[in-house]
């Protein structure tokens, strides 16, 4: 029989395509398949929803956010408990829609809570270049985006092999997870169809068997091996790297990107000069050691009795990616 | 929200592209984009275009298979 093989999906939407498609099912059971941190709401820690509570209740900004932020439990409320003390909370699909809503309304301050990797971070950058072409003065962002790199370096004692989040490779670029087999991490890049998904597992193990790292572009119809170059210059233009707290795994050095002294009149941190705040998390609640892959969600105390989708307790059970609202919805 | 949506490009103009994601209809960012026309296929991601695609998953997992086996 071939060895036990452990395989993150770092991806939150692989997460849950791989439970849609009912592909845990046709696995060997030697196949352990371990949700990784790959869902920007659920890496976002309690303060970060603090400062944005703070931003609408005590600063009275108009906050414009992806709609799965809103109810993730800060330390004393989330954004949907503000809104009932007469927070104004706006959702919407895009940065674009918060900059078109500054501009709509001049009387507001208004502020676009910029969480989300590699993929995401481009679309920031552009609602702030554009509200800067227009001379807005009442849009800002709030940022906590974050890049995947020192993540699959802190995680990668906790798998055998990553699928590597196919959109983040294609803004990114394959390089940086080939030279990774240098350290001995083994991944592939994977699509999201799934044909997709079975030739990424196929491939994976396979290769696994052969016993070296190997890196394979499994998603070739979108991610090249140089990736997005006008993405690639837009964010560096506007934005540098940072520390970054991420949900479970603590801070990571240089994982974290904010926007350059050049742009910080859109930097609402800044504008604002918000107060540090140490967010709490419910002490009952494993998220941190779910995007870890240290435990599974059916393993958390919580998980489908106090925390469901309804009434989460944490936010991977929040966003539709999490890996907590994965095993609710899929019954598992 | 981090979810990417595969759509084909309508019409483009200025910056702007209407693509057409399964039978809706929606303006995206195509900036990051250069060379784009009307009949490409575009991955979207919060909005913005991110990378031209093919639309068939097939071809790329059949070669793969291939060397597999």
């Amino acid at each position: 029989m071939a060895p036990p093989v452990r395989i993150m999906e770092v991806c939150g939407t692989h997460t849950h395509e791989i439970f849609r498609l009912g592909i845990r099912k046709l696995l060997p059971k030697q196949v352990e398949l371990i949700s990784g941190p790959g869902c920007p709401v659920c890496v976002t820690p309690v303060g970060f929803i603090d400062e944005a509570v703070w931003l609408a209740l005590q600063a009275g900004v108009t906050i414009c956010t992806f709609g799965d932020l809103v109810r993730v439990p800060g330390t004393k409320m989330s954004l949907a408990g503000a809104r009932e003390k007469g927070a104004k909370i706006q959702i919407v699909y895009s940065p674009a829609d918060a900059e078109k809503y500054a501009r709509l309304h001049p009387e507001e301050q208004v502020v676009f809570l910029s969480v989300g990797f590699e993929t995401t971070t481009p679309s920031s950058c552009l609602s702030v270049k554009k509200a800067k072409e227009e001379q807005l003065e009442n849009y800002s962002i709030l940022t906590a985006n974050k890049t995947m790199p020192g993540a699959y370096e802190a995680l990668k004692g906790s798998a055998d092999v990553f699928l590597y989040p196919g959109h983040v490779n294609a803004i990114t670029g394959t390089a940086l997870c080939e030279s990774l087999t240098k350290k001995g991490v083994s991944g592939v890049v994977a699509g999201f169809t799934a044909k997709e998904l079975l030739t990424a597992l196929a491939v994976s193990l396979k290769r696994y068997q052969e016993g070296k790292p190997f890196f394979v572009n499994c998603y070739p119809r979108v991610v090249t091996a140089e990736g997005s170059k006008e993405a690639q210059r837009l964010v560096d233009e506007l934005m540098e790297s940072c520390d970054s707290e991420w949900r479970g795994l603590g801070v990571i050095p240089d994982s974290g990107m904010k926007l350059r002294k050049e742009w910080e009149m859109f930097d609402a941190r800044v504008k604002y000069q918000i107060p540090e705040m140490e967010g709490r998390a419910n002490p009952a609640c494993r998220c941190g050691d779910v995007l870890q892959g240290k435990c599974k969600p059916s393993d958390c105390k919580v998980f489908g009795k106090v925390c469901t989708p309804q009434h989460p307790v944490g936010a991977c059970m929040v966003s539709n990616e999490g890996a907590c609202s994965a095993y609710f919805m899929y019954g598992v | 929200m981090c979810v990417g949506l595969s759509a084909k490009v309508v019409r483009i103009s200025d910056g702007t592209a209407v693509v057409d994601a399964g039978g809706a209809k929606r303006e995206v960012s195509s900036e990051l984009l250069e060379d784009l026309e009307p009949g490409d296929y575009v991955m979207v991601h919060a909005g913005v275009a991110i990378a031209k695609i093919t639309e068939e998953d097939d071809e790329e997992t059949d070669q793969l298979m291939e060397e597999l086996l």
